[in-house]
């Protein structure tokens, strides 16, 4: 147990952003605590891989403020935000299809220069992720969806980062993959990598998440600790209810 | 008595040079999706840094090919950093229509640095010839192969065990999760336009010495065989476009064996043409890869046009039509004629490009088309002029309609280079089917316009005769672009998927865009002929589709007013302020660059 109030790593405060003339986050606030898993809820188009791209820079709000250990992430580019400790799991993964599986686990170290430390990381990935061992000089593209999402994980942790988002990562999985990203998540977080997850799988977010947030429609209508969220009514009859999730 | 042993060595010698301007566009369109279409200004750069070095410096060959590969790369850099990088947030079609201005700047810098005559670049090595089997092979043979063979092993460690390599890998199959992983997509893109141009500009100097030539045309050729080359291996496939590039010497090395060298060029745009209809992914694409990104987006920047009341129009059109009534010179009507026939040529253009966002690059095809059978109708047929234009217009409707058809499917940048390939080839048709087009001679004593039975001979009647039909084409095209036919033309540029889902066929429309062009333009053509009296193959080339795309771009894509009004800018004020005719290409292509940077939707604004 937390016995100190955690302090805050990732800060959206009052976020609009637009694509257009179209506006997808109105005064959009999240922080996501040291430490913490933060999962951000919600149906399609309600904005939650929007939000993952304006923390990684992609895309840029029109105004408010994100910051990131204390520092403001405007401004920043994509590759300057993860050289400052972010990495990502992007929505349907984006493996490099046609580079090998060493190639993309590699990728997720680019930003670093040991090279042995980084041969160090290589194999300890392949002992949390041991089913990758024998794939290792395979095409990315030709792994199924669950290995795929192995490898983004393994990709994302390469960089050593303080936080690690993620957008949907067990979308399009079989239950027995589900359950494994979901427990590697909880591993993750609990070597002290802090975690930004979107999903539309209530149930099984609240599960691992200490917070979480519920957007809808551009806008954050509840949010709290994870476990409270579980037994919200509201909650249970918008998301728990038509989850599809095995 | 050459074997087929030579023609062979010649088409893969000849295909290495091509393989080394088509890497380069390769590695380009992979990471950025971008046709460079100033490779070849590159590579023509590279051969007369190479004339500099060899014949004014007199350095050693390993050093000369280190020189030429170094300042190039140079070039390459500078084109990245302050010609494509400002338009990363553009729309698509902005950073082509950019290497385009760019290419037009560097060929005519060059041209105005060394002048247009061609010089002989010397090859450093010893003319002596080796039997080898039935042909022979030189050492500039083999210097050209160990130059694509070490470029090529190069390029493999550089892409498989450099980190910057890796980057530009992952860039080229995924832009966004590439920048996710740290990698500084500024620098890939340096990085891919320093090696492209490296290469090109070393692939001139070979070129050059094993020509012993070089001449400013180089430049063109150079651009659409490695877009051929590499179009054919697949766009953005580096390894297809080094086969592509050898298939191509081959295919042309062949064909020249069996009929001339005249159609080399033809062999060439006739591959690229059939491939870009039957397998627009290249040969080499796996079944399981998914296309290439469909390079769609149009130009047509988001604006608001100008409104420009009717009055004005009246008052500009009737101001105009007076003007032979005052005191002008001979030389002021000259000037405005060739911006009516410009203007129609421009109204074709923005329809075609604007309107319906098909941005072609072969327009002056359509002139060709309209000048050759309105001349041919009035010389062999002896139809009277008046009636050999409408011929031409027509002509020029249907075979320009019927030659880009099969192109209906294609997007984007795709479409402007069939569009590029289909000019090139009426033009190479023209120049090889001597028994109707006359061949390389050209047409000459082509009569004049005539109306009726009177011959239009005065300046002052060709005035008004060129001024009223490109009114009238205005006028229609003004009537068909406010009607439902001109939505529906829009709804397609804007998004073609969901103008199908509507159910509008993508190519009823598409002719009638072409079929409404091509007559404007061949009209435009027919009259040309006869003011010209003489005509061939080079009277209507691809500087005037670039001229006419810049007119467009500056009046406002799809804005009938605007084309009009850019022609009468575009060749007017060249005019106005005297400038010499050396310098006018430079000009369009420096406005061509600053239109697409600061004001994309031209001047009066896109429709
Ligand atoms: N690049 C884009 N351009 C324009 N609209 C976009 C773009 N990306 C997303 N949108 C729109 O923004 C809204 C939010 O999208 P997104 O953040 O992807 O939602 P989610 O991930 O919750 O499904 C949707 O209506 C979507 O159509
Ligand atoms: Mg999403």
């Amino acid at each position: 147990m937390i016995n100190t109030s955690p302090e805050p790593l990732l800060t959206l405060s009052n976020v609009n952003t637009f694509y257009g003339q179209a506006q997808v986050h109105f005064d959009l606030s999240i922080t996501v605590s040291r430490g913490h898993i933060v999962c951000l809820l919600g149906g399609n188009a309600s904005g939650k891989s929007t939000t993952m791209k304006i923390i990684l820079g992609l895309v840029k709000p029109r105004s408010g403020e994100v910051t990131f250990d204390g520092a403001s992430l405007i401004g920043l580019s994509t590759p300057q935000i993860v050289r400052r400790g972010i990495a990502s799991v992007p929505e349907a993964r984006r493996l490099f299809a046609d580079m090998s599986v060493r190639e993309n686990i590699l990728m997720g170290a680019f930003v670093r220069n040991d090279r042995e430390a980084v041969a160090q990381d290589l194999d300890r990935m392949l002992t949390l992720f041991p089913k990758l061992g024998q794939r290792l000089s395979q095409r990315a593209g030709s792994l199924s969806g669950g290995e795929q999402q192995m490898v983004a994980m393994a990709r994302a942790l390469m960089s050593r980062p303080r936080m690690i988002v993620m957008d949907e990562p067990t979308m399009g999985l079989s239950p027995l993959y589900v359950d494994r990203v979901l427990e590697l998540i909880r591993s993750i977080n609990q070597v002290g990598v802090s975690v930004f997850m979107v999903e539309q799988n209530a149930s099984l977010a609240l599960e691992i998440a200490h917070e979480a947030y519920v957007l809808q429609t551009g806008r954050i209508v509840l949010s709290g600790p994870a476990r409270a969220l579980k037994d919200d009514p509201r909650i249970r009859d918008a998301y728990l209810g038509g989850s599809e999730a095995a | 008595m050459s074997s087929w042993l030579d023609y062979t060595i010649n088409g893969l010698i000849v295909g290495n040079v091509y393989a080394l301007v088509a890497v380069g566009l390769a590695l380009i369109f992979g990471v950025s999706r971008l046709i460079n279409f100033a490779q070849g200004s590159i590579y023509l750069v590279g051969a007369y840094i190479g004339w500099v070095a060899v014949v004014r410096l007199h350095t050693p060959l390993p050093l000369t090919i280190i020189v030429v590969a170094a300042a190039a790369a140079v070039v390459g850099l500078i084109i990245e950093r302050f010609g494509l990088r400002p338009l990363q947030n553009s729309v698509r079609i902005a950073p082509l229509l950019a290497t385009i201005g760019i290419s037009f700047v560097l060929d005519q810098l060059v041209m105005l640095t060394f002048s247009p005559n061609p010089r002989a670049l010397p090859s450093q090595l010893p003319d002596v010839r080796f039997q080898l089997g039935g042909g022979t092979i030189g050492p500039l043979d083999l210097l050209i192969a160990g130059v694509g063979l070490t470029s090529a092993l190069l390029l493999f460690v550089f892409l498989r065990y450099t980190k910057l390599g890796w980057a530009v890998r992952a860039t080229a199959q995924d832009r966004d999760a590439a920048m996710q992983m740290g990698v500084d997509v500024n620098r890939v893109n340096q990085a891919v336009f320093g090696i492209a141009a490296a290469l090109g500009g070393v692939s001139g100097m070979l070129v050059g010495m094993y020509y012993n030539q070089i001449d400013t045309a180089m430049s063109l050729q150079a651009t659409l065989k490695g877009v051929v080359a590499e179009v054919v291996g697949g766009a953005g496939n580096v390894p297809g476009a080094v086969i592509g590039s050898l298939l191509l010497g081959l295919v042309e090395s062949y064909g020249v064996a069996i009929l001339g060298t005249s159609y080399r060029n033809l062999f060439a745009f006739l591959l690229l043409v059939v491939v870009l209809v039957l397998r627009p992914n290249g040969l080499f694409v796996s079944a399981r890869q998914a296309p290439p990104e469909p390079l769609t987006g149009t130009f047509v920047a988001p604006s608001r046009p100008v409104h420009i009341p009717r009055l004005v129009l009246l008052v500009a059109v009737a101001g105009f039509a007076l003007l032979p009534l005052f005191p002008v010179s001979f030389y002021v009507l000259q000037t405005l004629i060739n911006a009516w026939l410009l203007g129609m040529l421009a109204l074709s253009l923005t329809l075609v490009a604007g309107t319906m966002g098909q941005v072609s690059l072969g327009h002056a095809a359509l002139l060709a088309i309209g000048a050759y059978t309105s001349a041919l109708l009035s010389l062999t047929l002896a139809v009277p002029t008046g009636l050999a234009v409408i011929g031409g217009g027509l002509m020029s409707a249907a075979l320009g309609t019927l030659l880009i058809s099969p192109s209906f499917r294609l997007r984007g940048h795709y479409v402007s280079i069939a569009t590029l390939a289909i000019g090139e080839i009426v033009s190479l048709v023209i120049l090889n089917w001597e028994s109707v087009t006359r061949g390389p001679i050209g047409i000459s004593g082509i009569p004049p316009l005539s109306l009726f039975g009177y011959d239009l001979i005065s300046p002052s009647s060709v005035y008004w005769f060129s001024l009223a039909v490109m009114v009238v084409l205005a006028l229609l095209q003004g009537r068909l672009l406010s009607s439902h036919l001109g939505r529906s033309f829009r709804a397609i540029r804007d998004d073609d998927i969901a103008a199908r889902a509507y159910g509008l066929s993508l190519n009823r429309y598409k002719s009638l865009a072409f079929i409404f062009g091509g007559f404007a333009a061949g009209i435009s053509g027919g009259i040309a002929a006869h003011l010209y009296s003489y005509i061939n193959h080079e009277t209507f080339n691809t500087q005037q589709s670039i001229l006419a795309l810049t007119v467009v771009i500056l009046g406002g894509l799809g804005n009938v007013v605007g084309a009009i009004a850019g022609s009468v800018a575009l060749v007017g004020l060249p005019e106005l302020f005297r400038i010499a005719a050396e310098y006018r290409i430079l000009i369009y292509g420096i406005v061509l660059l600053l239109l697409v940077r600061f004001r994309p939707q031209g001047l009066l604004g896109t429709i």
